[in-house]
């Protein structure tokens, strides 16, 4: 997909601004603590209606305004104009595809194909497992349909669970809230299993690409029997397997849950589990990875979720770098850029705070500046 | 306050009803003919007065046992669950249906506080358990569970079948899948694989 025109209205320090984006895409040079990252995240928010740094809705507009709005014109494959608004007084999100309030915003999600890289991503490898399920979840919800809902209801089913377990209302009660918490929670762990399955290779070859010769894996570590245990009876299919165990460790865990008045099994345990290989041995990157390998990690994860865009939506990802490559040494960084242009020749819209610090493709790219959140083309 | 202050701050506290609209509405009644505001006013203190949970359903009616508990062409022997009373209108009305009604009064929810305690489960069972009981209607042979397809209702109907099991009846709950008159395309896929677990064979002509 392609950014075409980008309307601001008090976002952040951004003001009211409206841009038109070429197709290739930008360079943004400023200084630190001008908007940079700013920019990126409005773009960003169009595409998962929230903010990529982790902010809640409430922190994102202008200091002295109640409400901001933002709207964005896309062309390519699947043309759209997405807008969303947050009134924090009436904590009320609007947002709507070619000017239709979306019901739900899960089905507004997606539309502009955009993934973001940001320095903040090695926390996505060194922090904790939550980390790594948000991390899929976003791009199951963006990328896979019927994600969101089984979500949804799944965390739905589990604090009612967990609620009906506090009240003490005995076993029966709590049981009753087992059906959708098992049926839902055998999809969520089903379809993050088919997803680390099939881009586990990509991964490592990302890895491998970026570091230049390193090894690292990524798999996924599910809390209920997926079936692809060969342990597990191999002839249910996945999401029958996945529910029966569920049922089994919720039965297994009773005591334990009553006690702790909260629920411990289930896809909310899962952990995406990425290694590297170091004096021949498979360590957890998370605990005994270096600084380098753990940025080089968190680079690989987005990459495959740009692939994942360009296959499931079959679009050209546009590619958000907020200063991607600041603490990268400038061997990893050119083979980044050079991979993501092997990649695709999709729109590519980068920060940096030196213009010697452009590099590559991106060194064609028309030069915006940005001082005190106003940019200039 | 005035009186006319007061009718609007009534108005204001039912659902979907601001403060203007509330206003407009008092404004609305005031221009109309005096006899209009008294029929208003008796159709109100009426259903104050005589509206009562119905003593075998739990849906409303002006008497002890509703129209619908009482209408004799109906099969009192199957038994449908609903959580809310409006719910009762809304099946009745497609037509399809001839047997009576059971109202929960809601739905399990221990977030907001609601438990089965506060569902009108007992009246349930002693329903169907009412052989025993020896009341007019010998027992029920089938319950169907209508609640909504959420996750509380879901867990609702669960809980309610499992307390059914021991009883020898036919436990149904209401069928999910595609809406009538909806294209495939745009059904969710969470909805096209409950209609295909749910698949039936075609009936012969």
């Amino acid at each position: 997909m392609v950014l075409r025109e980008l309307e601001l209205r008090h976002f952040r320090n951004l003001g009211v601004q409206e841009l038109r984006f070429p197709p290739e895409g930008v360079a943004v040079v400023g200084d630190n603590a001008q908007g940079k990252s700013n920019l990126l995240e409005a773009i960003y928010y169009l595409e998962s209606f929230r903010s990529f740094r982790g902010a809640g809705d409430g922190q994102l507009g202008a200091f002295s305004e109640d409400v901001f709005h933002l709207r964005a014109a896309v062309s390519g494959e699947r043309p759209a104009t997405v807008s969303a608004g947050f009134d924090r007084k009436l904590r009320k999100k609007k947002v709507t595809v070619d000017g239709n309030d979306a019901s739900r915003i899960a089905d507004a999600l997606g539309r502009l194909g955009a993934v973001a890289f940001s320095p903040a991503d090695a926390g996505l490898v060194s922090g904790g497992p939550g980390r790594r399920r948000r991390f899929l979840d976003v791009v199951l919800s963006l990328n896979r349909p019927g994600y969101v809902k089984a979500l949804q209801e799944y965390r739905r089913a589990l604090v009612q669970r967990n609620a009906a377990l506090r009240a003490g209302s005995g076993r029966a009660a709590v049981r009753a809230w087992e059906g959708p918490l098992v049926t839902q929670g055998g999809a969520v762990a089903v379809l993050r299993q088919e997803w680390v399955a099939a881009w586990a290779d990509a991964f490592a070859a990302y890895y491998r690409a970026v570091s230049g010769n390193g090894a690292a894996a990524m798999e996924y570590r599910p809390n209920l029997g997926v079936g692809a245990d060969p342990a597990d009876d191999a002839s249910d299919p996945p999401p029958e397997a996945a529910r029966e165990s569920f049922r089994r460790k919720l039965d297994d865990g009773w005591d334990d849950d009553v006690r702790r008045g909260s629920t411990g099994a289930g896809p909310h345990r899962d952990e995406l589990r990425i290694t590297v290989e170091s004096g021949g041995r498979r360590v957890p990157v998370r605990t005994y990875g270096s600084g380098g390998q753990r940025r080089t990690a968190a680079l690989a994860l987005r990459l495959v979720e740009a692939a994942t865009i360009r296959r499931q939506r079959a679009a050209e990802p546009i590619l958000l770098l907020d200063d991607a490559f600041a603490e990268l040494d400038p061997g990893r960084s050119e083979r980044v850029m050079s991979l993501m242009e092997e990649e695709g020749r999709g729109q590519v819209i980068l920060t940096v705070p030196k213009e010697s610090d452009v590099r590559l493709r991106s060194m064609s790219l028309a030069r915006w500046r940005i001082r005190a959140g106003a940019i200039e083309a | 306050m005035s009186s006319i202050d007061s009718l609007a701050q009534e108005f204001g506290r039912l659902p979907g009803i601001g403060t203007k609209t509330s206003a407009r509405l008092v404004y609305h009644l005031l221009k109309g003919p005096k006899v209009d505001l008294h029929r208003l006013a008796t159709a109100l203190s009426d259903v104050a007065d005589r509206v009562r949970p119905c003593r075998v359903c739990g849906s409303y009616s002006d008497d002890e046992v509703c129209g619908v508990c009482r209408d004799p062409s109906r099969n009192a022997k199957v038994i449908c669950v609903v959580e809310e009373a409006y719910e009762v209108g809304a099946i009745d009305r497609s037509g399809m249906y001839r047997g009576v009604f059971h109202v929960l009064g809601g739905r399990l929810s221990p977030l907001d506080g609601v438990g089965p305690e506060k569902l009108n489960i007992d009246g349930l069972m002693s329903r169907v358990g009412a052989e025993e009981a020896g009341a007019q209607e010998a027992g029920a042979e089938e319950v169907i569970l209508a609640t909504n397809a959420s996750v509380e209702g879901e867990a609702t109907a669960v809980y309610v079948e499992n307390l059914l099991r021991p009883f020898p009846l036919r436990i149904t709950r209401l069928a999910r899948g595609i809406p009538m008159g909806s294209d495939l395309e745009y059904v969710d896929g969470t909805t096209i694989a409950e209609a295909l677990a749910g698949r039936r064979e075609m009936a012969r002509p």
